[in-house]
């Protein structure tokens, strides 16, 4: 489940959900990403690197550029990661409601 | 296009009480850690009525939208938006039924929407870019006030 908490953690951080926010709207360069946002290109390439790792984004050459673009499979890397988190969710769900008032068996 | 998650499960209770449980007492059973802010003292609230917000309160009262409730009906039937891992306009969609069986009740959770939360056609994402543009620095603010 490595790949889906990543995608968790990588849309927690407000720099990262604004490049996917941009990314939603077309293929862009860092370049063209760091001009729209407040930090710098370096550090719009950590992110990046990060939104990379956890499967949200993929890259290509273009000349002497990176094209990023948001990965079709995040979506089903975060659909993996809410299929394990609901498993642990109706466990506690379930050992609470039988273990409170009004209980029948 | 991902398909909706499924869940089905038993509860020894009435579904009176396990729609209780599921609502009134959400922030005891939902899993820990699992938050925006990932304060262990958090108290997760959930608006017992249609329209009603989830969110969750840190100990220094900042909030943060987890969903929306679009069906409340007690005891069966439950529905709501979800967008723990992001913006609203992300949002992926939760039914949950309790239906009778026995002296127990059979709890089915639908997640689905899944499909929105991945790349999309250009129609769609030029159609998205209006409400996102509006939604995601009013977001920002408030993941920022949360330091």
């Amino acid at each position: 489940m490595a790949l889906a908490d990543d995608a968790f953690e990588a849309l927690g951080d407000p720099n990262r959900r604004a490049i996917v926010e941009l990314l939603r709207a077309g293929d862009r360069s860092v370049r063209s990403l760091s001009d729209e946002l407040p930090i710098s290109r370096p550090a719009v390439s950590r992110h990046l690197r990060l939104l990379k790792q956890a499967g949200l984004v993929t890259d290509r050459a273009e000349g002497t550029r990176r094209v990023y673009r948001l990965h079709d499979e995040g979506a089903d890397a975060m659909r993996a990661y809410m299929a394990d988190l609901w498993g642990q969710a109706a466990t506690r769900f379930r050992l609470l409601a039988e273990n409170t008032q009004e209980q029948r068996r | 296009m991902s398909e909706a998650l499924e869940l089905e499960f038993k509860v020894g209770c009435s579904p009176e009480h396990a729609f209780q449980v599921w609502t009134a007492r959400f922030s005891q059973w939902w899993p820990r850690g699992h938050s925006r802010s990932g304060d262990p003292d958090l108290a997760v609230v959930l608006e017992p009525h249609s329209g009603g917000r989830i969110f969750e309160r840190t100990p220094a009262g900042v909030e943060h939208d987890w969903g929306e409730i679009l069906d409340f009906e007690p005891p069966n039937r439950l529905r709501y938006l979800w967008h723990i891992y992001g913006a609203r306009a992300e949002a992926t969609q939760v039914e949950v039924r309790f239906a009778a069986d026995g002296e127990a009740t059979t709890v089915t959770v639908v997640h689905s929407g899944f499909e929105r939360l991945g790349a999309r056609g250009e129609e769609l994402r030029r159609r998205n870019r209006a409400g996102w543009a509006g939604l995601v620095p009013h977001y920002e603010r408030a993941v920022a006030s949360a330091g």
